[in-house]
């Protein structure tokens, strides 16, 4: 009984002299301790991120759903994007990611510069990442398989008629399919002319907006990052205080893991060559 | 003397300072190495063919990567519990998300691969929620000859 009372009483002891109870100034007054407050973002932060998850999860749905509809489509489609890149950018993020886990890493041992180092790396990878994103978009665009150009509605394309050109995708008609008449002929990554079907653009569709969403939250990362570097210079962090390079890293990771499954699903699946 | 330990115990967990546990940087590089193995592996892998199975392997290495990050990278192996499941548990509702709606679609009958749209395997007809794209292309296709015209309207608006 003796020992309960006297936990109580230390508790209620917070804000005095008490060396570990003492406000640091990065504790907000609404916690008790730092552990409480370090233990209450962290645990905002998983939430968050299960919410992120969610987000992509209804466009991996959807990706699955139309996969399985139409497989056949889905694996033409997939020879338009170029795997060697596709894990050049994987690479690169987790190499990112190292250098974030390490930047989290030296901030808890107290080592500011190593800090500011792994998150100046960090940021130029994701730098690398949309660069190397910018080059297979402006491809996909020039082959027009931008969703509406040559995937656009019949009526809308009136003035491209069988055979003529649309950047180098031909529109041509398929005899097997004569109301359909929006196939598109182009050239796929190993130099080989496919036909695509119409709804080939389902697959493009898809590919634009969930690497388009991923490459919003590699800039949104790239923000969070510098304004964590920016902090970390002024020498906001310590070892008893490193809960913004934490969590700011974590972020960063999530940006990572969505890739690890956008990468095999957009660019690997399918029946090779 | 149990008790006394017990508050020994709770003394030092209670000082109010964050404890973590910090790996080492050889760590970290040891996760990555594995890391890139893991996607060396993944892309060596799609040059075969395993018919269905190349998705299931795809995702399998995906999700040894991902379990990975999780892991290591972000600390869930020697964080709280509770954030693993709150982390978890996004998959585990994602994963009814999608057995549900795979069920439902899959209820509405069969995809067209000519024509596009579903059809119902018993009756050959269009199934509810399926219709096919031919009603809307076989109008634009019979409306072939004034497309010219079509486009200049649609310039003028």
């Amino acid at each position: 009984m003796a020992n309960v009372s006297e936990s109580v009483h230390a508790h209620g002891d917070g804000g005095g002299d008490h060396g570990a109870h003492a406000h640091p100034d990065f504790l907000q007054h609404h916690f008790d301790t730092p552990v409480q407050q370090f233990n209450a973002a962290k645990l905002g932060m998983w939430v968050f991120i299960a919410t992120e998850i969610l987000m992509f999860g209804g466009l991996f749905c959807a990706y699955a759903i139309w996969r399985g509809l139409d497989p056949r489509v889905f694996d033409d489609a997939h020879h338009f994007l170029n795997k060697i890149l596709g894990a050049t950018n994987t690479i690169v993020l987790l190499f990112s990611s190292l250098t974030a886990a390490l930047a989290v890493r030296s901030a808890q041992v107290g080592k500011r510069n190593l800090t500011s180092l792994y998150l100046i790396v960090t940021i130029l990878c994701a730098g690398v990442f949309l660069v190397v994103k910018y080059f297979e978009y402006s491809h996909k665009f020039h082959l027009g398989l931008l969703p509406g150009h040559c995937f656009g509605h019949p009526g809308l394309s009136a003035a491209v008629q069988n055979g003529e050109e649309v950047g180098t995708c031909l529109r041509v008609h398929a005899d097997s399919a004569p109301v359909m008449p929006e196939w598109v002929k182009a050239a796929d990554e190993d130099g080989h002319v496919r036909l695509l079907s119409p709804r080939a653009n389902m697959f493009f569709g898809l590919y634009f907006v969930m690497t388009g969403l991923h490459g919003l939250h590699v800039i949104v990362g790239m923000s969070i990052l510098a304004w964590v570097l920016y902090k970390n210079i002024k020498g906001k962090f310590s070892p008893a205080y490193f809960t913004p390079v934490d969590l700011g890293a974590l972020y960063w990771h999530l940006v990572d893991l969505v890739w690890i499954y956008l990468f095999p699903l957009l660019y690997l699946v399918g029946k090779p060559e | 003397m149990s008790a006394q330990g017990s508050h020994a115990v709770h003394a030092h967990q209670d000082d109010g300072a964050v404890h973590v546990h910090i790996a080492s940087s050889q760590f970290y590089w040891g996760i990555f190495g594995a890391l890139i193995c893991l996607t060396i592996l993944t892309v060596k892998v799609s040059y075969y063919d395993f018919g269905k199975a190349n998705i299931f392997i795809a995702l399998l290495i995906a999700t040894m990567k991902g379990s990975l990050v999780a892991a290591f990278f972000m600390h869930l192996r020697h964080d709280k519990l509770f954030n693993t499941i709150a982390f978890l548990s996004s998959f585990l509702f994602l994963g009814i998300f999608i057995l549900l709606t795979y069920d439902d679609l899959g209820n509405r009958g069969r995809v067209d691969n000519d024509y596009g749209g579903r059809f119902q395997l018993e009756t050959g007809q269009a199934a509810p929620g399926g219709e096919p794209a031919t009603t809307a292309t076989s109008d634009s296709v019979a409306e072939e000859a004034p497309h010219g015209a079509a486009a200049a309207h649609g310039k003028k608006e």
